[in-house]
């Protein structure tokens, strides 16, 4: 295990996940625990009329058989809490719960689960949101507004989940109506799940005594503590939540998901209740993105600039709204909308409706990507009608430092035009691809540009550090690291901090009864909280050294005999930075691709990602962060859609979801641009929900640039090319 | 607790004696377990049986003779991909099942299994039509041989009885030399099933004259499926751009295909033109 | 236990078990032995969480019925860090060799070639068998080779700068 410790280069778990040490949540075994599976609806819309369960409890070796009528906990969600643990009388999307196994072996729980036999009436059931807002579209819930932390009322139509409207400047219709032009568009972005590769899974233990531990792939788990216990009606405390790594996030992993029906199988039984679900479940039965529909409407006068700019989403909800966590229950990304550019006037509306379909949560930057590939397209669709150059235009149009936002908001500065300038730059110094032999003719080429900006955005977090009689410090973080790095942004701030020599610094997760508070990883907001907090305590420490009369002693020294003195030191410091800050980074990305006049078919030969940054706390993972977000982006652009048909999913396994394999990716180029303003001591600006926003509308403006069709769907299909192109085939 | 039992026998004969004697759906033969795998992980086989046939003398042989290249049923699809004799007889069956799934797919697939599973989406069914691939069955009752394109019958559906065991595929020495070529259609992801494949293998003599001529087409009807009318609109005459153009239009007639993630039946149908159009348009130009 | 017992040797050692029609290899591995790290992702051979080494070839150990296992060798994450580590006395032929797994490990430290970790011991095997293979392949080889190992977080290009300074390191190491 020395080697863990080795050199303070790299990430601080790389090597235990190397080792194949790193523990997630399919791996935790715990003495006597018994696994868990799940009986889905296979119906969109049903009531259930009877369920039998007596053949899968009399399988040996099966030790519980729950349906909704077993479970006495109240509902859960991240905000509203309107999704039962198990479906009582109605189920509301086909993967539902409704009924759950407790059995010695997962093949054993699957095989019991296979037995329960459910009789269901069909009833009618919505699919697609904007029906559902229709006035006697089926009802998805009688009376959502009754719901724990609903944001509606009984006088909203009754699918409607969340509304919410962002407004600046003048009233936008009577701008538009002055407009010399206005470009009237809509867009469509398709349901996608995350991708992260770990399935669900947790493990729940109801101990003896009355407390609940919890292993669960979450990231946030002060949030899951307090989740479960609204849900559970448990005191807080009773509820320990371990740490434990997370197999990838982006949005997926913030809920309490199958924790709470684990802890009903934990209760009933007696015993550790472990489940897992296998990637096909998760694909159609847990919380993809939305499936967003977005009418922009821009008005620009006779000198190409921007007046006005009015945006209407509506956005498949699915049939819960407890997997998204933002106050208004809405997608916040829609909120930014045009912001990278002057335009006085702006009205944005995002509808969220309740449809009979899988619930919908957060992926990556939610509403981020659908508000900007509507927007940017919009905007490049504007250039191009009017003859102007898209990037020119843009630049024009590009918001600049001392500028408000579009919302209003007092920006500390605002580096479209030099990040927009170093995109270009890249992209002039890289030559197109050279047409190769015959195939010349056949791949038509063009260049999009796409701009996008994201809000810096505080939390509260927590930091412990503990002194070790070595002479090193372990410290202690409440939130997991599910990939981003925060860890060992974590270690770097105290080694610069205190002066640490690298490997004398260990950065443990603590569990939820260790810490007092965490706002989680999510928002990209970890890296500015924990570091902030990081600091904080090692100030806290340096004073404590003072008071021991041990500041001047080297600090490894110091750390020793403050260990020493006092064996169960633990300076504790947290921090809560405000919601809003006003700090921004902007990214600009540039495409060029390729489009086969004959197929449609769309090969993105090189893209340029040029972002602003400030200081970086970790170069390497900031790096990965960047260029994973990229390639995320090129699978939202060009390959991923959750497909649903009637309501089911239908795109339920690897083959048919496809990821980007390493195979079909471009150069990828990054340039930083620094020079920014960050927040805090450590001038940090978010980056983990940044990049991969803008590559699906600079990828669709590429095509356009290429061959002229206007691609309004994502992903950039080669079918969805080729109809555009030949639109007379396509409606034969 | 389902007891399921691997079975190994040693020789072909018990082979065949243990399959004629069971119950299909009790006895599945398992060749490297990437098609049947994840049915037999969501239970929609449930056999008790699986019957192996790594230990079967000459299964896994390759063999170059006069009258062609055999290869046993057994042959794993990394090891046809490498293979030095494959490579030199025929390097398009080499080249394409070194693309067929991904590495740990390739080490595990058989060719046997490839083709007995029948996938009308899998890449080898349309170049071994293009290479007048022919099938051997076996069974107590005797041994069999058959065009491939009367092996294929349907989506997962093959002209195997239950009771025999595909032992060998066959490309006649015929069909060496010629010039060929196989395209598969991956809009979205190279790891992805083609959207459509086109192969096809054309013997030109010295004056440009094609005498020869294969055109068969993947992922684009309920089998892998050859296009006799395209390969007539190609021999006889020199290979214009005309023909390869009448080529492709035969084989956008031809073709059944549905709608799934890859396309629409549709542009299915279109993409099965345009491609059989440029496979032959590169192999034309060939000198 | 009904049925049938099968024997296979994992990382070096003889294991037991009874030959359940509805267990894998992955899970066998990771419930039975507890060598959890050993992932399971996609349950159809596409994504590489599962991969493991098997009489000499990688394969998806979620593919793998334990009864089709018997007799095998089968080669879990946790073997190949012994193996790095010299504690492998007569490892079977065809495995990589110790430097070569320590080279991979360093460039995936140095490199960032994993965020999350879950794909991690999928794409270390596929790097250290492609390298074992050709110790400096051409890059384009690499990107067919590791296809079917997906990774969420890192868009590949820590992997595939990881595998650039191992086939250096490598390289130099193999030559004489």
């Amino acid at each position: 295990m020395a080697e863990f410790h080795a050199g303070g280069e790299g990430r601080t778990d790389a090597w235990v996940k190397l080792y194949g040490q790193a523990v997630y949540a399919g791996d935790v075994r715990v003495p006597g625990m018994l696994y868990g599976a799940l009986v889905r609806s296979p119906y969109p819309h049903a009531r259930i009329l009877r369920i039998r369960t007596e053949a899968a409890r009399s399988l040996p070796g099966v030790h519980a058989v729950l349906t909704g009528e077993d479970v006495r906990y109240g509902t859960y969600g991240r905000r509203v809490r309107d999704m039962p643990v198990l479906a009582r009388q109605v189920v509301r999307f086909a993967g539902e719960r409704v009924a759950a196994v407790a059995a010695e072996s997962p093949e054993l729980a699957r095989e019991a689960a296979a037995l329960v036999e459910v009789d269901y009436e069909p009833l009618p059931a919505v699919f697609d949101p904007e029906e559902a807002l229709r006035p006697g579209a089926p009802r998805v819930h009688e009376a959502p507004w009754t719901y724990p932390g609903a944001v509606t009322g009984p006088e909203d139509p009754p699918n409607l989940q969340s509304r919410r409207v962002w407004q600046h400047g003048e009233e936008v219709e009577a701008v538009l109506a002055r407009c010399r032009y206005v470009f009237d568009e809509t867009y469509f972005v398709p349901a996608a799940h995350q991708g992260y590769l770990e399935p669900h899974g947790c493990l729940a233990w109801w101990k003896p005594d009355g407390s609940v531990e919890v292993w669960a792939s979450n990231k946030s788990p002060h949030r899951l503590r307090a989740q479960l216990s609204a849900c559970l009606g448990l005191p807080p405390d009773r509820i320990r939540v371990m740490p434990l790594y997370v197999g990838g996030d982006f949005g997926g992993k913030g809920s309490p998901m199958d924790v709470p029906v684990c802890v009903a199988l934990s209760e009933a039984t007696g015993r550790p209740v472990k489940l897992v679900l296998d990637y096909e479940e998760d694909l159609s039965c847990t919380n993809p993105r939305h499936a967003s529909k977005v009418r922009v409407r821009l008005g620009v006068d006779g000198e190409g600039r921007l007046r006005a700019l009015d945006v209407r989403a509506v956005a498949n909800g699915g049939a819960y709204a407890a997997f998204k966590p933002a106050e208004h229950v809405n997608l916040n990304g829609f909120g930014e909308a045009g912001n990278t550019y002057r335009i006085p006037s702006v009205r944005i509306e995002s509808l969220i409706a309740y449809t009979n379909t899988v619930p919908r949560g957060h992926m990556r930057s939610p509403g981020s990507l659908e508000a900007n590939f509507a927007v940017e397209s919009t905007v490049d669709a504007a250039a191009r009608a009017l003859g102007i150059d898209p990037l020119e235009f843009r630049l024009r149009n590009v918001l600049r430092t001392g500028d408000l936002g579009t919302l209003g908001e007092p920006w500390v500065e605002a580096r479209g035009e030099e990040v927009a300038q170093a995109a270009a730059a890249a992209l002039r110094e890289s030559e197109p691809q050279a047409p190769v032999g015959r195939d010349g003719g056949r791949w038509a080429r063009g260049v999009g540009f796409a701009f996008y900006c994201r809000a810096a955005h505080g939390g509260t977090t927590e930091v412990a550090l503990l002194p070790q009689p070595d002479g090193s410090l372990v410290v202690r973080v409440p939130f997991p690291d599910q990939g981003g790095g925060q860890h060992t942004v974590v270690r770097n701030v105290v080694q610069r901090e205190l002066g640490l020599p690298a490997g004398f610094v260990r950065v443990e997760q603590a569990d939820t009864s260790q810490l007092a508070t965490d706002s989680g990883v999510g928002g990209s907001r970890v890296s500015l909280t924990a570091s902030a907090a990081a600091a904080s305590a090692c100030a806290e420490l340096r004073r404590r050294l003072e008071e021991e009369g041990l500041a001047q002693l080297p600090v490894q020294a110091a750390l020793a005999e403050l260990a020493r003195r006092w064996p169960q030191e633990v300076v504790r410091a947290s921090v809560s930075v405000d919601e809003e800050l006003w700090v921004n980074s902007v990214c600009v990305q540039a495409a060029r691709v390729a489009v086969d006049r004959d197929t449609g078919q769309v090969r993105v030969e090189e893209l340029v990602t040029a972002l602003d940054v400030a200081e970086v706390l970790n170069p390497a993972s900031h790096r990965a962060q960047v260029e994973g977000g990229v390639v995320m982006g090129l699978g939202s652009a060009l390959l991923e859609e959750l497909v649903l048909e009637d309501g089911r999913v239908v795109s339920t396994n690897l083959h048919d979801y496809r990821l980007p394999s390493v195979a079909d990716l471009p150069r990828l180029r990054v340039v930083l641009v620094p020079g920014g303003k960050g927040w805090g001591p450590h001038g940090v600006k978010p980056v983990g929900e940044l990049t991969n926003v803008a590559v699906a509308a600079a990828v669709a403006n590429g095509v356009a640039d290429a061959v002229g069709v206007r691609v309004r769907r994502l992903p950039i299909s080669a079918e969805e090319v080729y109809q555009l192109m030949h639109p007379r085939e396509g409606k034969a | 607790m389902r007891p399921l039992e691997y079975v190994t026998p040693h020789s072909l004969a018990e082979a065949l004696e243990r399959l004629a004697g069971s119950d299909p759906s009790e006895t599945v033969v398992w060749g490297g377990g990437t098609a049947l795998g994840p049915l037999l992980r969501r239970g929609l086989v449930r056999p008790r049986v699986l019957l192996g046939l790594e230990r079967v003398a000459g299964l896994q042989d390759l063999s170059l003779a006069e009258d062609g290249l055999r290869v046993g049923a057994l042959v794993r699809l990394a090891d046809l991909s490498r293979s030095p004799v494959v490579r030199g007889s025929l390097p398009l069956l080499a080249e394409a099942a070194g693309r067929v799934g991904n590495v740990r797919v390739r080490n595990a697939a058989t060719l046997g299994g490839h083709l007995a599973h029948a996938d009308p989406a899998q890449d080898l069914p349309p170049v071994l039509l293009a290479l007048d691939a022919q099938v051997r069955l076996e069974s107590v009752r005797g041994t069999r041989t058959l065009p491939l394109e009367r092996f294929l019958v349907g989506p997962l559906q093959t002209a195997r009885a239950d009771d025999e065991l595909l032992t060998e595929v066959w490309v006649p020495a015929a069909a060496f030399g010629r010039r060929t070529a196989y395209v598969r259609f991956t809009p979205r992801s190279s790891q992805d099933y083609p959207t459509v494949g086109v192969a096809a293998s054309l013997r030109v003599d010295a004056d440009g004259v094609c005498r020869e001529a294969r055109v068969a087409v993947g992922g684009a009807a309920p089998t892998a499926l050859r296009v006799p009318a395209a390969e007539a609109a190609l021999v006889g005459g020199r290979l214009t751009r005309e023909r390869c153009r009448d080529a492709a239009a035969q084989v956008e007639s031809a073709v059944d295909p549905w709608d799934d993630t890859r396309g629409s039946a549709r542009y299915k149908r279109a993409m099965a033109r345009v491609w059989t159009e440029r496979v032959l348009e590169d192999l034309a130009s060939e000198a | 236990m009904t049925g049938a017992v099968v024997e296979l040797w994992v990382n070096g050692e003889p294991v037991r078990a009874a030959a359940d029609g509805a267990e894998f290899l992955a899970e066998f591995l990771r419930e039975r032995l507890g060598l959890v790290g050993t992932k399971l992702g996609c349950g159809i051979g596409v994504c590489g969480l599962c991969t493991v080494w098997m009489d000499g070839r990688l394969v998806s150990s979620c593919l793998v019925p334990v009864a089709v296992a018997a007799g095998r060798q089968v080669w879990t994450v946790e073997g190949l860090v012994a193996l790095a580590e010299g504690r492998v006395h007569n490892p079977p032929p065809g495995l990589p060799r110790p430097e070569l797994v320590r080279a991979v490990h360093r460039a995936f430290v140095q490199c960032e070639g994993l965020q999350c970790g879950i794909c991690t011991a999928g794409q270390v095997w596929a790097v250290c068998a492609l390298l074992s293979e050709e110790p400096v392949p051409p890059e384009g080889r690499v990107r067919e080779f590791l296809a079917g190992n997906l990774c969420r977080c890192t868009g590949y290009q820590g992997i595939l700068r990881a595998v650039q300074q191992a086939s250096e390191e490598w390289a130099q190491r193999a030559a004489p």
